[in-house]
């Protein structure tokens, strides 16, 4: 009989946002597109925590990575806008996954329906974000002048939901095939619980 | 690498810096941040330089710390500087080359963005050099104890965050251990197109994910072992205190925003 006790998953959530915050650390660039843009498997382990506990425990995971990565890496606009980005596209990510899979009771249908629904939630909503918040705010703190409506709509749809659309998808393959080989351990941790 | 990712940058000392309490500091860095906006012409800018030099001072920590965290930054800064030369077409021309003119305001708009930039990281490194991170996440904790009444959990995310920080060089180095197996067996984790990537992320998270599980679970027993029952009630081995010197701190910043509002054009 194993315990599973409220500071057990509290740890888990911890130990997982280490390995997300240093998953951070191997980001790369995609090929043709702005190196702004970079992809990285940060959002597994939250992922795999939200699963297993509930959305809210991947939401958690993902505020200590990126406080984390704020602290210690600091932004060179000094106001953590990066960051908070990130935060936001994890949790549109992962809570639709999280939940549907829940409702799902479990299954790999309710995984892959899930992981779409994150995919187009997450691309279509930091789209939007991208042209009335995060771009203004970006070119405020650095102090240049405003691109113009048509300049954040072009980089809106030709770079930013395209990259995040691609990055849904690596990183929904890449969970699915992770879920794969873990799901014999898996179903044993939710069956105790 | 290593070391960076492990402590952040923390240099021991024991400095005026360094002695202030961590709560004082993070309120600092997070006034000195919005203050910063404030600053629209030399005055300004020379008054918030000022401040800026004297922490640099007071923390006597040697120049090249510094000058290590300012370095990935510096050519984003210079980069600005040069975009705001070329773009701003604003007061007098300062001199001509054919079709390519340099304006006066564009000279001074990247000076100033170009300082604020670099007051920014000055001071938010200075933070992150004179405080160890768990100071910091003690910092937040108290700073954020008005909020429990709203229900926000700080006292779990505090604790959640200073066992993540205490976690990462252990994970980091089973990470490395993990990758050094596989690379061992032929696989490559810092080259090839995007498939490769994916092929070779899978192998390495499974045993670090059950490896930070098992690990989970040892240190849930060993604290309720302890007696370890939520933030309630919970004793400190190490107390905050607040001193004359940490109001004389936030005062200073008051007066700076002060004198900020008073000379800004």
């Amino acid at each position: 009989m194993k315990t599973r006790s409220k500071t057990q998953r509290m740890i888990v959530v911890a130990m997982f946002s280490s390995i997300s915050y240093l998953l951070m650390l191997l980001d790369f660039p995609l090929p043709g597109f702005p190196p702004f843009l970079q992809i990285d498997f940060s959002e597994i382990p939250a992922l795999f925590v939200a699963v297993l506990y509930g959305p809210l425990a991947g939401v958690a995971v993902e505020a200590i990575k990126n406080t984390i990565h704020y602290g210690i890496a600091g932004s060179f606009t000094g106001v953590p806008v990066g960051q908070l980005a990130n935060f936001i596209a994890g949790t549109l990510f992962i809570v639709p996954t999280a939940y549907i899979f829940r409702k799902f009771k479990q299954t790999k249908k309710g995984l892959t329906v899930g992981l779409v629904a994150g995919t187009l939630l997450m691309s279509i909503i930091m789209g939007l974000l991208n042209y009335v918040l995060i771009l203004p705010a970006y070119t405020w703190f650095m102090g240049f002048e405003e691109m113009s409506a048509a300049a954040r709509s072009t980089l809106v749809l030709t770079g930013i939901t395209p990259f995040n659309i691609i990055k849904g998808i690596i990183i929904a393959v890449s969970f699915i095939l992770l879920f794969v080989k873990l799901q014999p351990w898996f179903a044993r941790q939710t069956k105790i619980a | 690498m290593i070391q960076n990712v492990i402590i952040g940058q923390y240099v021991p000392g024991k400095s005026l810096i360094h002695r202030f309490d961590p709560r004082a500091k993070l309120l600092t860095v997070f006034l000195f941040v919005i203050i910063v906006f404030l600053a629209n012409n030399w005055l300004t800018y020379a008054a918030l330089g000022l401040f800026t030099l004297g922490a640099i001072i007071l923390s006597k920590l040697p120049f090249r710390y510094l000058y290590n965290g300012l370095k990935p930054i510096l050519l984003v800064i210079i980069l600005t500087f040069f975009l705001h030369v070329l773009l701003t077409r604003e007061g007098n021309v300062l001199f001509s080359l054919g079709w390519f003119k340099v304006y006066e305001g564009g000279v001074e708009q990247g000076i100033y963005i170009s300082l604020r930039l670099l007051f920014l990281i000055m001071i938010t490194s200075l933070l992150t050099l004179t405080t160890t991170p768990i100071d910091i996440t003690d910092g937040i904790e108290s700073l954020l104890g008005p909020f429990k009444r709203f229900g926000l959990p700080v006292h779990e995310f505090a604790l959640m965050m200073s066992i993540a920080l205490r976690f990462i060089p252990t994970l980091l180095e089973e990470t490395d251990k993990i990758m050094k197996a596989q690379s061992a067996r032929g696989a490559e984790f810092s080259s090839g197109p995007i498939k490769e990537r994916l092929k070779a992320i899978i192998p390495l998270l499974v045993p670090l994910f059950i490896g930070a599980f098992k690990r989970a679970e040892d240190l849930a027993l060993a604290m309720e072992a302890r007696g370890y029952r939520g933030g309630e009630g919970r004793t400190k081995l190490r107390l905050l205190e607040w001193s004359a010197k940490d109001t004389m701190l936030i005062v200073s910043l008051v007066v700076l925003s002060v004198l900020l509002i008073m000379l800004r054009g």
